[in-house]
Formats: structure tokens, sequence, C-alpha cells
């Protein structure tokens, strides 16, 4: 089950994804984005969080990017579409499925040895815990991931009930 | 050229970043004049150029995203269209974001004025292999379309064309139709038939008239008719019960689903490539680690590239004129006139003239390099780099910028507020530049630290006056912020422009035009201010000039009270007077004023160490000169702004030396 929500500050990392549900309460951001073709629907995928923070650059799925403040985003509702695995949006018991690995050779050889690999499925065995404890869904294995590994490891939101 | 042919007005109108002012420039050329919006500190430009046997007048609007305004600048667009309609809309459309752009295309189209779209930046999509379908654009927009690339020129025969045919022709646009929710169909058509009814006289579409009307506070400006106004505050209300989000937000809504239909009209099936090199350098620039040290260093050489450069052009020049003015002056012709008349041409008009044109370099380069980065795209970035800590004060990443290369200069640096997109920023930038330690109170420092502090002390001096400076940057940026001088604070959501290479073309104009601007606006205050203060120095004749008995003298001691308890006599205050025309002059008035030939000795015999920090103080906070002051105005076209910026650093400046000198006295120093 996926709803919108306002995104807390914290969750809004580099390489997620979301769709814009309605715009937020202050009228004159509202409009300003409104006016910019940023509307209720589009899909924003953040590209990066400013060196000093506060910031955060966001792509509107038309190959433009924008810049916004952390706190008009989370002002808004929006659906979690895409995150890293460190999210806090990834919910135990949910599942997932990985839509990118970003990292180089050495990575991919890692996850691919242990079972990871672009749209296979996975479930979080336990929320807030380090190492992140996975489950992958197709071969029923175990995997036990780094921060450091989560934090490249993009995952989807799929739209059906989890099945736990 | 047929003399009865009537002029025209065409609006150059675009979102921000399509390359209006390209455009603007190719079509126009030199015949570019600048100044300011009625009552606001937005620029206003326009420009000449012939089409066949008419003379056009071009204007360019400021870069808006719709006529339903948020910004000051998209109320001057809104009020433009609607209180003076120009003949044509040329319309520009970035071709690499053309759904954006049709937003605001949809939402003048719906005025029924005559319209041109101008496809630009054409080269560049064909360059990453898109084709565009414009034919289908003109026809679902039912107006000429025309591609183009205004960096190159190609397209514009085509362009001119387009636009002389419709000066000829003029016909009615028809307006494209987007469909929107039942209720506000209802809203349109019944203030539509009001004002249909009412005697308004007006080219424009009445439904457009009732569109702005509803999303207006006030609809008295554009009709006196009772019944349009009380039919729209009622429809205001109830779409206010009835929709859940604004009623701009809903327009735009169903402006965009339409913009979004044609947009893939046009585009066909192909799919939307992201920019491989531009993500790349964007990994570079914006990196984590590496994007703020890659930012200091870029900074540190403009700032180097202007006042390195700048600075011996400026010497130079100065050398030059002084030479001038020996010359001129030792000619039979000007030795024959009064003394007075002779003092008044070489150390007033010829001084003044001095001051003007020794800014001219520093200018020209500033907007050089200025330009170099706005064209670039990289502009965007430092505004993404910096908003953060710029944001604590209220301001706009950009406005970094600015206030750094104050610290070189503070003319170009106000001159320079301009690039930044919403005037409530832009004011509290130039009211906060004059505190910055500019180059030439950096000279008055150093010279004065020399006399009264030994070479071991006299660095940490200059430095603690460089402290000094930025706090008084940062709290003056609180306070204004909490006095909500500029206006209320806009929402910061901002493009970020792919990065381009700027033309040598694009840069030098705008160098050329900013000098011009520079020359008609600013130049006359500064000139003006040079005479008062010459006045003050020589009047009356039969006294020394700088003396005593002159009017400056006079006034030092007048205000002798006010600067007592800072520790400054009414010799260091004729020197504050003579520090409005510019402060690199304050040492040599110094030395008149002492009228003798050990400066340095007669200064350290009356002042002591703390009455000579006082004075610094009080140097390095208060109006800087009359050049920043003439550049304040003339970018904010508003006395009330220029008021507030001298007597803010007069009162600061006086605030800060008192506290200084009487703590330092109740400390036992002296």
């Amino acid at each position: 089950m996926t709803s919108a929500q306002h995104i807390p500050v914290s969750a809004l990392l580099a390489q997620s994804e979301c769709i814009i549900r309605s715009l937020g309460s202050d009228d004159k951001t509202a409009q300003r984005l409104a006016q910019m073709g940023i509307l209720p629907g589009t899909h924003l995928r953040i590209i990066r969080v400013a060196p000093l923070g506060g910031t955060i650059e966001v792509n509107d799925g038309q190959g433009q990017s924008f810049a916004l403040r952390q706190q008009e985003v989370a002002a808004m509702n929006c659906e979690p579409v895409a995150m890293p695995l460190i999210s806090e949006l990834v919910a135990k018991g949910r599942t997932y499925m990985i839509r990118d690995l970003r990292g180089g050779k050495t990575f991919q050889q890692r996850m691919a040895a242990a079972g990871l690999q672009e749209e296979g499925l996975i479930q979080i065995r336990e929320a807030g815990v380090r190492p992140i404890q996975i489950r992958l869904v197709d071969t029923d294995r175990q995997v036990s991931l780094g921060q450091g590994e989560a934090k490249k490891i993009i995952v989807e939101v799929i739209n059906h009930e989890s099945n736990s | 050229m047929n003399p009865t042919a009537e002029p025209v007005t065409i609006a150059l109108a675009s979102i921000p970043n399509s390359g209006k002012t390209t455009l603007f420039n190719l079509l126009t050329g030199s015949s570019q004049s600048t100044g300011n919006w009625p009552g606001v500190s937005v620029e206003q430009k326009s420009g000449i150029f012939s089409l066949g046997e008419y003379i056009v007048t071009l204007i360019d609007l400021p870069g808006t995203y719709a006529l339903s305004p948020v910004t000051e600048e998209e109320q001057v667009v809104r009020d433009y269209l609607l209180n003076s309609p120009p003949n044509i809309i040329l319309n520009v459309l970035d071709a690499g974001n053309l759904q954006r752009g049709l937003g605001l295309t949809l939402q003048m189209a719906a005025s029924a004025l005559p319209m041109v779209v101008a496809v630009n930046m054409i080269d560049e999509t064909r360059r990453r292999g898109i084709t565009l379908d414009l034919k289908a654009l003109a026809l679902h927009l039912g107006v000429p379309v025309i591609e183009l690339s205004a960096k190159t020129g190609e397209g514009l025969p085509d362009l001119k064309e387009a636009l002389y045919e419709i000066i000829k022709h003029p016909e009615k646009t028809r307006i494209p139709h987007i469909s929107c929710p039942p209720l506000l169909e209802k809203a349109f058509f019944q203030i539509t038939e009001a004002i249909g009814k009412s005697s308004i006289d007006t080219r424009l579409d009445h439904t457009f008239l009732a569109m702005r009307m509803l999303e207006a506070e006030n609809q008295n400006q554009w009709t006196s008719n009772e019944k349009v106004a009380a039919l729209t505050k009622k429809w205001q209300r109830r779409l206010k019960q009835s929709l859940q989000t604004s009623f701009p937000v809903v327009c735009a809504g169903c402006r965009f689903n339409a913009a979004r239909g044609l947009a893939m009209e046009v585009l066909g099936e192909q799919p939307i490539i992201e920019d491989k090199l531009n993500s790349r350098l964007d990994h570079i620039f914006l990196h984590r680690f590496f994007g703020l040290p890659i930012f200091i260093m870029l900074m540190f050489l403009l700032f180097q590239g202007v006042y390195g450069l700048g600075a011996p052009l400026q010497e130079i020049l100065s050398v030059a004129f002084d030479r001038a003015g020996s010359w001129l002056f030792s000619q039979f012709m000007v030795l024959s006139l009064p003394a007075g008349l002779q003092s008044f041409l070489f150390d007033g008009i010829w001084q003044g003239i001095a001051v003007v044109t020794s800014f001219l370099p520093i200018i020209a380069l500033f907007f050089f390099f200025m330009s170099l980065i706005e064209d670039s795209g990289y502009m965007a970035r430092v505004a993404f780099l910096m908003d953060r800590l710029m944001h604590r004060l209220g301001l706009d990443g950009k406005a970094f910028i600015s206030i750094l290369l104050g610290y070189g200069c503070n003319v170009p640096a106000v001159m320079g507020t301009r690039v930044m997109s919403n005037s409530y920023s832009r004011i509290l930038t130039m009211l906060l530049i004059p505190f910055t330690l500019c180059t030439a109170r950096l000279q008055i420092f150093v010279f004065l630290t020399a006399i009264f502090f030994t070479s071991a002390i006299a660095p940490w001096i200059i430095l603690s006056l460089y402290g000094c400076s930025f706090v008084a940057v940062i709290l003056s940026g609180f306070v204004l912020k909490l006095f909500h001088i500029g206006g209320t604070p806009e929402p910061f959501i901002m493009e970020i422009p792919p990065y381009r290479f700027p033309t040598l073309r694009s840069v030098g104009l705008r160098s050329w035009y900013e000098m011009k601007d520079f020359l008609s606006r600013a130049a006359p205050l500064i000139i003006a201010g040079v005479l008062i203060v010459w006045l003050l120095i020589h009047m009356p004749t039969n006294v020394p000039p700088a003396s005593a008995a002159t009017w400056a003298g006079q006034l030092g001691q007048i205000l002798a009270p006010v600067f007592q308890p800072l520790g400054i006599g009414w010799q260091e205050t004729i020197a504050l007077i003579f520090g409005f025309i510019a402060k690199e002059i304050v040492v040599g008035s110094l030395a008149v004023i002492y009228g003798g030939t050990d400066l340095a000795g007669l200064m350290s015999s009356h002042i002591t160490q703390m009455q000579s920090i006082s004075f610094m103080i009080f140097c390095l906070l208060y109006t800087p000169c009359v050049a920043t002051i003439a550049a304040i105005w003339s970018e904010s076209r508003s006395l009330r702004i220029t008021l507030i910026s001298l007597v803010s650093g007069l009162a600061i400046a006086w605030l800060a030396s008192f506290i200084f000198y009487q703590s330092g006295l109740l400390f036992g120093f002296n």
C-alpha cells in the first residue's frame, strides 16, 4: 500500500523519487511551483543535496533541474516511489524492487555474488537495525548489508500488499 | 521610409533562461536604453529596430513564468499587458524546455493580442538529435512559429518576415481553448458577459480580462464598472469555498495539461535524453566535497580578474587624467580665467569626471566576468551552493557574489545585484554591500595604521576592521530581514539551466551596455556630489580652501558636538565630508586640512591611537561614496531605499565608533 505523505527532511536523500500529490499549504510556494509546471502528478527525482545541506536539486521528469529548499519539498504531499535502501521510508515487511545498483565494478560483483540484481525483489527483515537485514524474495536468501552498500541500492515501491 | 507608418510596439516575453536577452540584443543592436518600470526596482529595457517601413520599439519584459503574479516582475508584465497592450507579443520558447515555456505561451495567447512564437536554441536540440514538429505547434496555437538560434542568428530573417507580415495584416489571434473545471468555466462566462456589457474599451479578449480579474485583489485598476467588480468578488468567494487549491494553481493545472499535450505533439515519441556532459559537469561543480573548494577558487579568480586587472587600468587612467588636466589648465585660455573659476573647473568638474572614469575599467571587467558566470550557467550553481548560508540572512545565494565583490569596490557590486531574479534579495543585498570593506577604504586604513601603530600591530588592526565589516554585514542582514525593508521574501524555486558556452559577443555587449548605463544613470549624480563637496570646501572664496573658515570647516565645527563623543575632531570631520566623494581622497584631504608637510607627525600629535581607530571604524561603516549612493539610487529607483542606505550607514557608523571609543575610555585607554 502506498500513500501520499509529508516526507520528512531527513528522508530527502539523493536518488529518492516521489510523485507530488498536493503542493502544500503555502500559497505563494504552491503558486510558484504550479506556474513552473510542477503540479500534482509530477515525478520528482532528487539529484543531490547541496554541500551545505538545506537545498536540494530535483529533476522533474522533463529533463529539467530545479533547486528547492528541503522544507518546501517536505511541506508538499508526496508519494514515495523510489529511494535508497538506507532511507527511513523503507518499511519493514514491504516488498521492494531493486531499481538500480549505483556502484563501481567491485560493488556490482559483490552484489551479484550475494544474489542482488536489478529488478530483483527484496524485503526488509528488521527496520532500524544496522547492518541492514534483507530477504531476497525470489530465492528466499537472507543477506546483510552495510550502510555504505545500502546507500547505493535504489529500491522501488511496488504496488501490491506485502506478503509477510 | 514611409512617414505615415504607425509606430509599432512589440513586447518580448518568455520564461527565464530562454535566451530572450540574446534575441533582444540581436534585434536591437546598440539602440538599447535601460530604465526602470515605474515604481519598482525592476529593470526596463527597450530598443528600436526597423522592419520594412515600420519603426519598431521592442520592449524586453522581465522573464516570468505566468501572468498570475507571485513576484514583482510578474506583476510588471501583467500590468504592462493589461494597461498598455503592445501591438504584438514576441514570445520566446527554449526548444529544449518546451512544456514549461508553453505554460506562459498559452496564457498570453488567451489575450487575443497578435503573437509570434520564436522557438529558440534550435541548434542545441538539433545537436542532441531531437526534431521538432513546429508546424503542429503553429497549427494548435494559431500563430506563426519560427525556429531560431539567437546565438548564431539563424532564423532571424524568417522571424523578421513573420513580424512584418503580422504588422501589415494584423489578424485577431484565434484563442487556443484550454479546458477547465465546469465551475471555473461558469465563472469565466459570467464575468466575461458582464465585461462585455460594460463600456470597457480594450483590445484584450474579455475572457482573458476575466481571468486576470479573478486573480487580482483589486479589480478597480482595470474597470470602473461596479457590476463587474462585484461579480468578480462574488466568484472569488465562491471559488475559494469550493476549490481545494487556490484559483491560480487550478488554472496552472489546466494550462499545463494543454501544454503537456502540445509538447508531446511537437516532440512525438522521442524519449527525453539526459545530457551526459551536463550531468558530468554538475557532478564536479556541485560535488559534495569538491564543489565548495572549486567555488572558492573560482571566486578568487573572479576577484583577481576584476580587481587585479582593473586596478592597473584605473591607475593608468588616473595618471592620464592628471596629465591631461595639468596640460589643459596650463593653457593660456584657462589661465586667464579667475582663480575661483579655475578651481571650480579643475577641482570640481574635472575631478568629478575623473572619479566617474575611474570606475569604468572595473565596471567593464566586473560585468565581463559576471556575464561569463551567468551565461555559462554557473550562476545558478552558485545560488545552489550558497543558498543555505545566504538564506540565513534572508538572501539569495547569488547575493554572495555581489557581497564578495563589494570587498573590491562597492559600485560594480551594487550594479551587479541586478543578476538576482527577485527584488527582495536585490534591495537587501544593495543595502548590505556598503558595509563591505572596499579597497579604497583599505588605503585609508593602511595609511593610518602605519602612522599610529607599530608594524607588528598594524596588520591586526586591519584584520579586525575586516572582522568588523563581516559582523556589520551579517548583523544588518538580520536586522533588515526583521524589518522587511525589501518587501516580503519570495519562495526559492530556481531552474538550473544546462551549461552553455558564452559567446564573446554577448559578454562583450553586456560590458559595453553596463558602462554606457553607468555613464548615463550614475555619472551625473556622482559629478553633482563632487561639486557639492567642492562648494563646501571652497566657499566663501576669501579663505584658504578646506580651512576652518570654509563652509566645510564651519560644518565640521557645528558637527563637533556630534563627533566629539567619538573622539573625532573637526579636522577629521572635514576629511569625512571629503570621503563622501571617494574614500581614496580622505588621506589627501587630511594633508590639505592639516596644511603641513609632515602629515604623519602632525596627526600623531593631534590624535590618539584610540581616536584613530574610532575614525577608521567610522570610515568603514558610513556612506561608502557618492558613486555607491548613485549606484544604489539608479538600481533601486527608490528614494526611500537610497535614504535608508545613507542614514543607516551614518547611524551605524556613529553608534559603532561611539561604543568603541567610550568603552575604550571607560577601560582607561586613550
